[in-house]
């Protein structure tokens, strides 16, 4: 069996799943969130499961047309639409945060418009972080205040107690998550690559949509597989790394593959921004504060205004590692932080020598036809 | 050592500004009659007069400091500095050149700048490539947008200006306010040791003091304006926000309102109205546009259209205590940011606009909202909907929605913006 039509990777190719199902069965709670600076190990501390809102596979945005102007992301409008659609009614509540415009107006239009008592029937509960956008000591403080004052409103909220015993449980679950992440990432990177980049995001998306304990016991039964599997010959292909917004859809991906290209590594959400983190410390004492270290100073995205040096650090560091031959810089339409980012990257990589493509994209792409033809024009270009 | 030629030219969109605003005086000083259009005619008088002062700061050799629009300018007037707003160049120069300011937004673009970006700032980053600015620092708050996270990394990192960031939370809270106040004061701490000056926060106290008494005769200018019709013409608003950006905390600023408010009172009283009879009453929640504001006579000549409100003039806040301890005064500073027009905006959840829409809808007696939805400005770009079924819901008042750049004639003609203000009118009429 392919390991993309393994029954894990499966779980990413829908919104809901049966884990999901068996999860409410037992009367317990989900959370929905749009963003990697979501202390998630909170939530699994309050015996909560969080739920990474994506919009798999939705091709149309009509519905939240009606809310979100077209100017704006539509992968955000994609997800809105697929609520309006009822698609995350699974959903106890959702947590957002001031990631960026697009995403954090979803506090009130999920409240308002999705959420409202009419359409369903239990009580949703918000809540809302504000994270700084610079990355100081007065920020982190603020940052941890934050996710103290979280704590205890899941406290109050779910009539529960989120000890630093507990805290520090869920903490190790998501250290060895991210390091079966990190492991799978290597037999990517490397010369005869185990798994492909689709392959990656599938398993990516898959993993925000599980319970942690299940999605690790999944993730070593793949390590498991892929160590008795052959490395692919990726001789022939050029090595892409994947550079920007977020992507929820494996045609993508897929498109960027079946161009001659293996795509070795990616610096995106559903990604090595998602796992990858340097900080070294020791995970008994004060939970919280080591949670939020983890979150403020792991490897950043564009939201963070005076971080794009070490971004540059990261990505010059991960095209080395992952022998890259290219990288294809993507922003979704409209979104300004990628968009900024990329472009900064674009002039930096080029004084490398790196070759460069950045494109513009939807959420959903329908036009696969002119980006097919960008993505071999470039990879011509290396050749 | 510089000549004193080379210092000005540290500002040359500044100097392209005081050229096209003092023709613009001039034709209106030839043109208009003695009563008309005078928010336009006295703002420009005052405006120049700053624009001088800017540049002779400039040709003394003081430090150029560029800041964003939403740091409240009298800020930086704890500095011998030459302030640049950032924002407003863009914006005031497309007002005011003839073929507006385009060409840069299309070298920032060509640079891979993306075009959904705020125009604001893609007008000074396109003079930024030419060279036409050389900032010694830069100083912006994170808000009120992604526009601005994302354009400022450009001033930071590609032509690596010293640039200061005061972080603002985005959450209306006491809390916020403590932040933020520290954030302000650290960054203008860092400015100085950037530009090698001790911040001055006595004068500080001086210039704050001065916007306070603006506060006051605004607030006296928009209770008058509630009667109607409406004593004041459309185009206060671009005025009164280009001196919000540009001079807030000089002196000038006050002799503006205070002008503007005698002007007020008379006409009150008189019960005159400027372009005939007002038909039609409104407030935009959003801007107007910049590359075009002739439409603001059209509306109050061809249409009896009355803009009462919009985003810039809507900045109200709480005087600033200028005689109390270091702390308070930048609590009182960091208050006054936060609800900067779109700050406030932006770092709150946007229930506080639609309620703060309904009661101005009533307090103004307004027939109908005409809201502008921006290209850049992506956190207000799910609000319109929702605000309209508020208005039509608790009022009966309908809005019109119209999507726009601010700053850029190209993506929606004056002729079509016109086209659609009237076709709408006339459903109301
Ligand atoms: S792609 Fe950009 S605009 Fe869309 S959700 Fe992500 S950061 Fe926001
Ligand atoms: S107009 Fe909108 S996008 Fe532009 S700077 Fe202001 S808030 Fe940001």
């Amino acid at each position: 069996m392919h390991l993309k039509d393994d029954p894990f990777l499966n779980v990413s190719n829908s919104i809901s799943n049966s884990y999901i199902e068996d999860w409410q069965a037992l009367n317990k709670k989900i959370i929905g969130y749009y963003c990697t600076y979501i202390p998630e190990e909170l939530l699994h501390a309050a015996g909560i499961l969080p739920y990474r809102i994506r919009a798999t596979g939705n091709k149309d945005t009509e519905l939240a047309d009606t809310y979100m102007v077209r100017f704006t992301c539509s992968f955000v409008r994609s997800t809105l639409d697929l609520a309006l659609k009822g698609a995350y009614n699974f959903m106890d509540g959702f947590l957002i945060c001031n990631s960026c415009d697009h995403s954090r107006r979803m506090f009130e239009i999920f409240d308002l418009k999705v959420f409202n008592k009419e359409k369903i029937n239990k009580k949703i509960n918000s809540f809302y972080l504000s994270i700084p956008h610079i990355i100081t000591e007065e920020g982190f403080n603020w940052y941890l205040k934050e996710i103290e004052e979280l704590r205890e409103k899941l406290e109050v909220t779910y009539n529960c107690e989120i000890t630093d015993d507990v805290l520090n449980h869920s903490l190790d679950i998501y250290n060895q998550n991210r390091d079966l992440l990190k492991k799978l990432h290597e037999l990517q990177i490397q010369e005869f690559p185990k798994i492909t980049g689709t392959e990656a995001l599938q398993i990516s998306m898959a993993n925000a949509s599980v319970p942690k304990e299940i999605a690790n016991e999944e993730l070593k039964r793949i390590l498991n597989d892929l160590e008795l599997k052959e490395g692919m010959d990726v001789s022939s292909k050029k090595r892409i790394i994947n550079v920007g917004s977020v992507v929820d859809n494996i045609d993508f991906i897929q498109l960027i593959e079946n161009s001659g290209t293996f795509v070795a590594s990616d610096f995106i959400c559903f990604g090595t921004r998602n796992f990858h983190d340097t900080i070294d410390f020791d995970y008994s004492k004060e939970p919280l504060k080591n949670l939020t270290k983890r979150l403020y100073y792991r490897i950043s995205c564009p939201r963070m205004m005076d971080d794009h040096e070490n971004r540059l650090k990261f990505l010059k560091e991960e095209i080395k590692n992952a022998n890259i031959d290219g990288v294809i810089l993507q922003r979704i339409n409209n979104c300004d932080l990628h968009g900024c980012d990329n472009m900064l990257f674009t002039h930096e990589l080029k004084e490398l020598d790196i070759p460069v493509l950045n494109i513009d994209r939807e959420s959903y792409q329908a036009d696969t036809t002119r980006l097919q033809t960008r993505i071999e024009a470039f990879i011509e270009m290396i050749r | 050592m510089l000549s004193e030629n080379q210092m000005e030219n540290r500002i040359i969109p500044y100097k392209m500004l005081l050229k096209a605003l003092s023709s613009t005086q001039e034709l209106v000083e030839r043109i208009l009659p003695e009563n008309g259009i005078p928010s336009l005619r006295i703002g420009l008088k005052y405006i120049k007069s700053v624009l001088e002062n800017t540049i002779q700061k400039a040709r003394e050799g003081l430090p150029i400091i560029g800041y964003h629009f939403a740091l409240p300018a009298e800020y930086l007037s704890c500095f011998d500095c030459v302030p640049i707003c950032i924002e407003g160049t863009s914006y005031f120069l497309a007002t005011l050149l003839l073929g507006g300011v385009e060409n840069y937004y299309d070298l920032i673009g060509n640079w891979g700048h993306p075009f959904h970006t705020c125009t604001s700032q893609k007008g000074t980053m396109g003079m930024t490539l030419e060279d036409l600015f050389r900032f010694d620092a830069i100083i912006t708050p994170s808000a009120p947008c992604d526009s601005t996270c994302g354009s400022y990394g450009y001033f930071k990192y590609a032509k690596k200006f010293p640039t200061v960031i005061a972080d603002t939370p985005f959450i209306h809270e006491k809390k916020s306010q403590i932040y933020y106040a520290d954030e302000i004061k650290r960054s203008l701490i860092d400015i100085g040791k950037i530009i090698n000056q001790e911040p001055d926060f006595e004068k500080l106290r001086y210039h704050v003091e001065i916007e306070n008494q603006v506060l006051h005769k605004k607030t006296e200018i928009f209770e008058l304006i509630k009667s109607t019709p409406s004593p004041i013409e459309n185009m206060f608003n671009p005025v009164s926000a280009a001196a919000t950006i540009f001079i807030s905390g000089t002196p000038e600023n006050l002799s503006f309102y205070d002008e503007m408010l005698n002007i007020t009172k008379k006409r009150y009283k008189e019960k005159s109205h400027h372009g005939g009879e007002e038909h039609i009453r409104t407030i935009w929640p959003y801007m107007l546009t910049f590359f075009d504001i002739s439409f603001c006579e059209w509306l109050d000549r061809e249409l009896g259209l009355s803009i009462l409100m919009d985003i810039f003039n809507y900045n109200f806040f709480e005087p600033i205590n200028t005689k109390s301890d270091l702390n308070e005064l930048f609590l009182g500073m960091s208050k006054k940011a936060m609800g900067f027009p779109m700050v406030k905006q932006s770092t709150d959840f946007y229930y506080p606009i639609i309620d703060d829409c309904i009661q101005m809808a009533q307090d103004y007696d307004v027939d109908c909202f005409i809201y502008t939805q921006s290209l850049a400005c992506k956190q207000f770009g799910s609000i319109p909907t929702i605000l309209r079924e508020a208005l039509k819901d608790e009022l009966g008042i309908p809005m019109l929605i119209i999507e726009f750049d601010v700053g850029d004639a190209r993506m929606t003609s004056i002729k079509k913006f016109k086209e659609k203000i009237n076709l709408f009118v006339q459903t109301l009429l």
